[in-house]
């Protein structure tokens, strides 16, 4: 249906179902058909879609770009959009039999941004859009829940104030009043959330349209050439509650184990809760097998969904969903992210199963992940009779051995030295940095995962367990231990380390034999016969150093040496023409090299 | 202000450096600089090292002595110290920001982000971004009582520009000014002229 004439919101009656349009500027995204994604956005496109696909998902509407082209033009309010907008809002409340700033049911709203093309620097999602206190109270006596009402408001009060009013919040106590809140708000922006939710409503919408020029956006378009006068579409979409009842719950479901790669789908429910209650850590969910006991016909439906989901984008999905009383309603669904080990079974498996082809599989695999995994690691048992010295928090993965020094500087000088050296501080501060590039592993007494100790060690990639309590450098001091970054413990002694084989890897192997029929240069291994030939980069000054490649190859057919183990060096030799190179491991340069064609 | 005090204040920053990096922290000419740390070296409070300086103990005590008295004033500023509390309250967020760039959270465990995740990328970024734009006016504050501090100001804004032209490693790279290398440089600045400890 194409926009064009106005019509008075009671068009709406029994179209649920029906892309409609109430004027210009609005569109209702039902499912019967798929509006252009440059008019709607990709986020409302992506909804649209899933409803045509005959997924169940909440109910909502979009503002289309035209409103947001025609705002950028004139600097003024479109003619007709506050009309439209409720309009859609008695659409929405109609669709859900709720009442937005209602004194029972009331309806709340998510508002967000979305382009035609996704780009950074728009606006955040503002969830729970309609709070007041009037609707707080009609939430409590709904849901029987006071805590989760206050809750609600104050997380919108939140979101509200930081998104669209741009405020940096002090920490509140969890004690705090709504009064609190508001008088918290005022302070840093001179400004209120509106207890009108109408005025909510535009308040959001406006500040979509004015993130379209924010810095980040700006600069982002200017950098890739996308035209300045596009515009973003607005979606708003009901909230649907997982906590009404004992039928009530959310959810998270991935369409394949995102840790391992199994096909198996994975995934946690929690019963009587809102989607925050899991991502604050607040209650433990549960697997997913609590909902097939509870109500196996919604299970069913969601092993269903995420099928179909699975095929028609062709990746392994992340699902966040919603059960309000027995029903299902799927929140979004996007490519899952993924632990590298998962990454390749991912990759291979749906090679197997004729989902994508090899040039797809390659490119969902990066050299780092392929990396991380031959990375060496504790050989199985290796703890088994070792002693445990210290244990604190895991902040850097990886296995470090060496002795244990307790002055930066002394550790620098050591490792200089060409000793093994590891960095033991009560805390870490830029001081040490020149000791922790040259350490095998960093330990602190004091500091959690976001401490200095664990933020440089991740930049530097140096394992690290942070937090292992006062006392632990005077017991390590000096001593030969094994820091092992992943499971946050340090041992005793030096024990061994296993440095994984790509080759007893079948996975892996079978990626290899892919990359190279499409690889733009020959990958050997070090120990091929023809690495004789090959110009030995570690042997000539510069060598380590991507930039000075080009140079020292001048002339070489092919090469080897260390710095063909990053991605910069295996680019600099493709571009210095080079034929041939030799590496330890193969794998990771193939697809260092084939991630530089794209 | 005493610039004896600013090459000394900018040595303990670097820790170990040559005049071009101490004068860049502390907004001075390198020329001067150089010649103040060599003055510092004749009285015994720095050394020279691998081309470079450093600070030495004596020199330590003394710079930690004149934070006191050069700061007086400002420590009592209640303009400047609001500016602080928020920067305290950005710098929480900061490091949170920071962590969430190099973990990623899969099926409730944390993995190292390894940077495959574009979507996952660009949203912290904007984060940085918006965390940058909120800042901007507190640096200003904090830099209208003492001036040097605007050159953390325009370190942060080439760390972010280098970042938006798509050089990531400008967000948390350690061996870079990196926004973050930049920003915990800025911190370590204002601990000293507060005379404060850092807390983890």
């Amino acid at each position: 249906m194409t926009p064009g004439g106005t019509a008075p919101p009671s068009c709406f009656e029994n179209l649920y179902t029906m892309t409609h349009s109430p004027g210009r500027w609005i569109l209702t995204l039902g499912g019967n058909d798929l509006p252009e994604k440059s008019l709607i956005g990709g986020k409302a496109w992506s909804i649209a879609r899933m409803r045509a696909l005959g997924l169940p998902v909440p109910p909502a509407f979009v503002i289309t770009t035209r409103a947001c082209t025609s705002w950028l033009q004139t600097g003024e309010i479109p003619e007709g959009l506050f009309e439209e907008l409720a309009a859609g809002m008695q659409w929405l409340q109609e669709a859900l039999q709720r009442q937005f700033g209602g004194d029972a049911k009331p309806l709340l709203v998510s508002v967000r941004s979305g382009a035609m093309i996704s780009m950074p620097g728009m606006m955040d999602t503002v969830l729970n859009l309609g709070m007041n206190a009037r609707t707080a109270e009609a939430l409590a006596a709904e849901t029987g829940d006071m805590a989760f009402a206050m809750d609600t408001h104050k997380r919108f009060l939140d979101l509200y104030a930081r998104i669209v009013l741009r405020a940096t919040l002090p920490e509140l106590a969890a004690s705090a009043e709504i009064a609190d809140w508001q008088q918290a708000i005022f302070e840093a922006t001179g400004q209120a959330v509106p207890e009108s939710t109408e005025a909510q409503l535009k308040g959001a919408v406006m500040a979509v349209f004015e993130s379209w020029n924010s810095r980040r956006a700006r600069r982002y378009r200017d950098h890739h050439a996308i035209p300045h006068d596009l515009g973003t579409a607005v979606t708003v979409q009901a909230m649907v509650f997982g906590n009404l009842d004992a039928r009530s719950g959310t959810g998270v479901l991935f369409s394949r184990n995102p840790l391992n790669g199994d096909p198996a789908a994975y995934g946690e429910y929690l019963a009587r809760a809102q989607g925050e209650d899991v991502v604050s850590g607040r209650h433990t969910p549960q697997p997913l097998s609590a909902l097939a006991d509870a109500m196996p016909e919604v299970h069913t439906a969601l092993l269903r969904a995420a099928e179909v989901l699975e095929r028609e984008n062709g990746d392994v999905q992340d699902i966040e969903f919603t059960v309000q009383q027995g029903e299902l309603f799927l929140l979004q669904s996007r490519a899952a992210k993924r632990a590298p080990a998962a990454a390749v079974r991912f990759a291979v498996d749906m090679v197997r199963e004729g989902r994508i082809d090899t040039a797809t599989a390659l490119a969902r695999v990066t050299a780092e992940q392929v990396r991380v995994l031959l990375s060496p690691r504790l050989a199985d048992g290796a703890t088994a009779e070792a002693e445990l010295l210290a244990s604190g928090e895991a902040a850097c993965q990886g296995v470090g051995v060496g002795t244990v020094v307790t002055h930066t500087d002394e550790a620098e000088q050591r490792a200089q030295a060409g000793e093994a050296i590891v960095l033991a501080r009560d805390t870490t501060s830029p001081d040490d940095v020149h000791g922790m590039i040259v350490a095998k592993a960093v330990v602190t007494e004091q500091g959690g995962s976001t401490s200095h100790a664990a933020v440089v060690s991740r930049a530097l990639g140096v394992p690290c367990v942070v937090g292992c309590g006062a006392g632990t450098l005077e017991r390590l001091k000096g001593r030969i231990v094994t820091v092992d970054g992943a499971q946050g413990r340090i041992y005793a002694g030096a024990l061994p380390v296993l440095a994984p084989l790509e080759a007893d890897e079948p996975l892996l192997r079978e990626l290899i034999a892919w990359a190279e029929a499409r690889a733009p240069l020959e990958v050997c291994a070090e120990d091929a016969p023809t690495a004789a030939s090959a110009l030995d980069l570690d042997k000539q000054k510069g060598g380590e150093d991507p930039l000075q490649l080009a140079a020292l190859a001048t002339g070489a057919e092919s090469l080897r040496g260390a710095v063909l183990n990053s991605d910069e060096g295996v680019r600099a030799a493709m571009a210095a023409g080079i034929r041939r190179i030799h590496v330890r491991q193969r794998l990771p340069a193939l697809l260092a090299a084939l991630a530089a064609l794209t | 202000m005493n610039t004896q005090h600013l090459a000394l204040h900018g040595l303990a920053l670097k820790k170990h450096a040559a005049a071009p990096l101490v004068a860049a922290a502390v907004d001075l000419p390198e020329t001067e600089v150089t010649a103040l740390l060599e003055e510092a070296t004749r009285k015994g409070r720095a050394v020279a090292v691998q081309g470079g300086w450093m600070l030495s103990p004596a020199g330590r005590m003394i710079l930690d002595g004149q934070y006191t008295r050069v700061y007086a004033e400002v420590r009592a500023n209640p303009a400047f110290m609001q500016a602080y509390e928020r920067f305290e309250r950005i710098n929480t967020e900061l490091k949170q920001l920071i962590t969430d760039w190099q973990t990623l959270d899969v099926g409730g465990q944390k993995v190292r982000n390894d940077h495959s995740n574009r979507e996952y990328d660009e949203k912290i970024i904007d984060r940085l971004a918006d965390l940058h734009e909120r800042f901007a006016p507190v640096l200003r504050v904090l830099a209208n009582h003492v001036s040097r501090l605007a050159v953390h100001a325009r370190k942060l804004e080439h760390a972010l520009d280098r970042v938006d032209a798509g050089a990531i490693e400008w967000v948390s790279d350690a061996k870079l000014e990196s926004y973050h290398t930049v920003w915990f440089e800025m911190h370590e600045d204002l601990l000293r002229i507060l005379g404060r400890a850092r807390e983890e």
